[in-house]
């Protein structure tokens, strides 16, 4: 199939994909018990201002009428007004985005550049003190929950060790962001941690299996040695695995960062969606949702799209 | 070179092995694969180490360049020119392997990185030992493929593996193997995965490529047929041992150990007749002999086949196996014997499969028509991707076809409703291929058999089932205590012993048996089909017997229906095909079949190479 054909059908079945999750969600918020109104007007409010605010905001409307008006508006850009910031939530992500793609992409990469040596190195050395260490190391990671792992890290590396911010940078813009790097440290530490668990393993798992391979033992039988091995050909032939892992690990990824955010206080995705959350501000809510739902169809898309990259059997439908 | 001008050739051995061991440490304890095992290679010769599965053959191979797992300890000494590999530092181990030695591998599936080109695969052979720039490695790459006969050599280079058909990644792996024109070459079953006719290539090619450089080879094989027709000298593995040893005509022709004598007699022979032997086998003969001067000549016709081939007896008289009587009364019979009055158990009238659809569409099958009549079988043979496999699975209704009709038991399975259809299904028994993978490795084998009992004899106590399948076990000649016993615990010839039974159980009216002994060693392959033979005489049942093994399906079969990509090429009885074909494709099936007769397959080879170059000067280039 040809490349430009077969991302034609991806980007259609994609676009479904998120429409499908918008109806989802939109259902979901709607099943919810009280509604935002009791939410924005306080216990105080009488039936009939919460009747005011449902009609206002059209929510005394039919649930098809509902989200097809939603749907009207989302296709010109306007994913609504948050109840209680007033103001566009398109303009709220567009804030926040950046700021967690900054999170999310320095953790999954940072994570990656750990995860991809150790799990090589681990099979290499199965079943030796190195493997054990870093296996216990990884599980222990991956078992920790990323709220207490990031308190640990702020309690060592900023409280005891005064090496690093406990708190992330707080500039609006990226520039300023990126103007106090040794603020990130911790928050992308804590949001690596649970990637290079997960994928040192995948990559442990893959490597070792490759290395049964008989194309490995044809290359030994050639004369190369065990290192020129690791590097031309059992690398390139486990990496395909994890990529496309590591699409289906997009929302892992919005997930953690949610909490991250939280917890060194950085206004990104995550703290708006932990807001709108608890206030009930459906546009918001909705618009988070949809951001997320986006970023994973794109993570899970690349990811088969550098398989292909990769992999020429993939191209040819033979893998 | 002739075979007795090479085992003269002097020079020092290129590989000795004094008093090798390899033992396999695991967890039940040390487990000795290879004990004292003492042999050597010169320039030159071929040595072929032959045995059946677990004889420690691949292990011997494996321990020669180095390449043991990591559980395996190996003792003594193996010694490379100069270099004891026992032992040796892995450094130094690979400066030699890809240079001294090289080593081609049975699956060439597997064999090759399937994300690198194989251009840079065979460059970087090169580069291993070579001090030289990238591009004159790819080069040289370029060349050895071309050396390898692969068509386009400049394309082909930037090919991927899984562009490339299974005889052409041999080639490439071939091409690996003597990039740095190595003293040894190891070749661990090369042509095992193989069809016949591309086997027939890669042993012409592995041979040229011996003889033009002066290689030594290690050649580790179970076919018999190979051997004849590639080795110098033989040497027989058992059990970790060598039982004997010598020049190939003496080992194969005048064994003296009782297990070569054994395993000799257990390897299903092709009958040829002269005129099997294509048109241009005159003149190939004579010209073969020039190079090759009649060393066959002082060993005189010895073997039966020899016999048959030489006189022209209509019948040639060939060493049958036990469970091969039936063909013969058939071939008495006459194809259109006896049997031809009955309506046949399955009928496949004009069955056409296709798969996909429009430009990518596949006809597996097209317009083939055949059928069992009751109490016969019929041989299906062809080689991969014939779509033999394909025909059995639609006689099974398990394929529908895309068009034609299939009756069965003289039902229309098209106009039979489901209930029915799985009816008459319960009258087919299948025995399939793989012994590892056909049965539930978590099922006991009293559960494996009982499982048709179950559903198709719902009424069935336990007990009656258990008595039952204890039955069933007797009749396949295995003890009823296996009933208890996990499939694991089994040998491949044990485990086809139960797929049989379980396949018996509903007491079929058709046997569908899709190569049902390939995986097996010819001792136990004939230990099976013995069994087979026995319960169909017992029980009557029709066999529809799937096969790539022309010289079993002779035996095994009274009818042979020989198909080539998707069509049936003919069909008839048996001998009468199989001696005197009808197309050049059979004749050309039958004569890449390797016999294991050194004398008279030199014959066959020389006759078959001059038909190949009568065939490629008519413009017909043959690709592997």
């Amino acid at each position: 199939m040809s490349t430009f054909l077969y991302l034609t059908r991806r980007v259609l079945q994609a676009a479904a994909v998120i429409l499908i999750v918008t109806v989802a969600t939109f259902c979901l918020l709607h099943a919810l018990p009280g509604g935002p109104a009791r939410g924005i007007l306080g216990p105080q409010a009488t039936a009939q201002q919460i009747a005011q605010f449902n009609h206002e905001q059209s929510l005394d409307q039919s649930l098809p009428v509902q989200y097809f008006a939603y749907l009207g508006r989302l296709l010109h850009g306007d994913l609504g007004t948050s109840y209680t910031l007033n103001e566009p939530v398109a303009q709220l992500i567009q804030e926040r985005l950046p700021k967690t793609l900054v999170l999310t992409v320095l953790s999954a990469g940072v994570g990656l550049l750990l995860a991809i040596p150790l799990g090589m190195w681990q099979a290499v050395r199965r079943n030796k003190p190195v493997d054990y260490v870093i296996t216990t190391l990884s599980f222990v990671a991956y078992s920790t929950p990323v709220y207490f792992l990031g308190l640990m890290l702020v309690l060592v590396f900023s409280h005891i060790l005064p090496w690093f911010p406990a708190q992330a940078p707080q500039g609006d813009t990226l520039a300023q962001v990126f103007a106090d790097p040794a603020g990130l440290v911790l928050p992308v530490a804590a949001g690596a941690a649970s990637v290079v668990a997960v994928f040192s393993r995948y990559m442990r798992g893959a490597t070792l299996e490759n290395l049964s391979e008989d194309y490995v033992r044809t290359a030994r039988a050639g004369g190369s040695r065990r290192g020129a091995i690791l590097r031309r050909h059992v690398f390139r032939n486990s990496l395909t695995p994890v990529v496309a892992m590591l699409g289906y690990y997009v929302p892992v990824l919005f997930g953690g960062a949610l909490v991250v955010e939280q917890l060194f206080n950085y206004p990104g995705m995550g703290l708006l969606f932990w807001t709108a959350a608890q206030s009930s501000d459906y546009p918001v809510l909705l618009g988070c949702v949809l951001v997320i739902s986006v970023a994973t169809v794109v993570g899970t898309l690349a990811a088969d799209v550098v398989q292909r990259f990769i992999d020429p059997r993939v191209k040819e439908g033979r893998a | 070179m002739t075979a007795t001008d090479r085992t003269t050739t002097a020079g020092e051995p290129i590989l000795r092995l004094e008093d090798l061991g390899v033992t396999f440490s695991s967890e039940t304890g040390d487990v000795p694969a290879v004990r004292g095992v003492s042999l050597h290679v010169r320039p030159g010769e071929t040595l072929a180490l032959v045995g059946e599965s677990g004889s420690g053959k691949s292990t011997v191979a494996l321990a020669s360049i180095g390449l043991l797992p990591d559980n395996a300890r190996a003792t003594g000494r193996a010694l490379l020119g100069s270099t004891d590999v026992v032992g040796a530092a892995e450094r130094d181990l690979a400066s030699l392997r890809g240079r001294t030695v090289s080593m081609v591998f049975q699956e060439p599936a597997t064999a090759l990185d399937p994300l690198t080109r194989i251009g840079a695969q065979i460059a970087e052979v090169v580069r291993n030992h070579r001090r030289i720039a990238a591009k004159e490695a790819d080069a040289l790459a370029v060349d050895l493929l071309r050396r390898v006969g692969i068509p386009d050599p400049e394309r082909r280079a930037r090919a991927f593996p899984f562009e490339l058909s299974g005889g052409q990644r041999q080639r490439v792996v071939i091409a690996m193997a003597i990039a740095n024109d190595p003293g040894l070459l190891i070749a661990d079953e090369p042509t095992t995965a193989l069809d016949v006719t591309v086997q027939a290539e890669i042993l012409d090619l592995l041979r040229r490529l011996a003889v033009e450089s002066g290689t030594g080879v290690l050649l580790v094989t179970h076919n018999m047929g190979v051997v004849a027709d590639f080795a110098d000298r033989v040497a027989v593995m058992l059990q970790g041992r060598i039982v004997e040893t010598g020049p190939v005509e003496d080992v194969l022709l005048r064994p003296e150990h009782e297990y070569t004598k054994r395993l000799l007699a257990a390897v299903p022979r092709l009958a040829v007749a002269p005129a099997a032997v294509p048109a241009a086998a005159k003149d190939g003969a004579a010209a073969g002999s020039q190079d090759r001067p009649e060393a066959g000549s002082q060993d005189g016709p010895r073997t039966g086949t020899e016999a048959g081939a030489e006189s022209a007896t209509p019948a040639p008289e060939v060493p049958l196996p036990r469970y091969a009587a039936r063909a013969r009364k058939a071939n008495t019979d006459t194809a259109q014997g006896s049997a031809a009055g009955h309506e046949p158990v399955v009928d496949l009238r004009d069955v056409t499969v296709v798969y996909g659809r429009r430009i990518g569409a596949v006809r597996a099958l097209d317009g083939v028509s055949l059928n069992v009549r009751p109490g016969e079988t019929v041989g299906l043979v062809g080689e991969s991707g014939s779509g033999k496999s394909t025909a059995a699975r639609v006689a099974l209704g398990l394929i529908r076809p895309t068009s034609g009709t299939v009756t069965l038991f003289g039902s229309d399975l098209r106009r039979t409703r489901a209930r029915a259809r799985r009816e008459l299904r319960s009258g087919i028994g299948v025995v399939l291929q793989d012994p590892v993978a056909s049965l539930d490795a978590r099922m006991t084998v009293l559960e494996c058999i009982a499982e048709p009992l179950r559903v198709h004899r719902r009424g069935m106590s336990a007990k009656e089932r258990q008595e039952q399948v204890g039955a069933l076990l007797e009749r396949v000649r295995l003890p009823r205590s296996f009933a208890q016993r996990a499939p694991r615990e089994l040998s491949g010839g044990q485990r086809q012993r139960v797929s049989l039974a379980r396949a018996l159980a509903l007491e079929p009216k058709l046997l569908v048996a899709d190569e049902p002994t390939s995986a097996l060693d010819v001792s136990v392959q004939e230990a099976v089909l013995e069994v087979i033979t026995e319960l169909q005489d017992e029980l009557g049942f029709a066999c529809l017997f799937v096969s790539h093994d022309l010289a079993v399906v002779q035996h095994f079969a009274e009818r042979v229906v020989v198909m080539r990509s998707g069509r049936i090429e003919e069909q008839g009885g048996t001998m009468d095909t199989l001696l005197h074909p009808g197309t050049d494709y059979t004749r050309r099936l039958l004569a890449a079949v390797p016999v294991p007769d050194p004398v008279l397959q030199r014959r066959r080879r020389a006759a078959r190479l001059a038909a190949t170059a009568g065939a490629a000067a008519g413009g017909a280039g043959a690709t592997a």
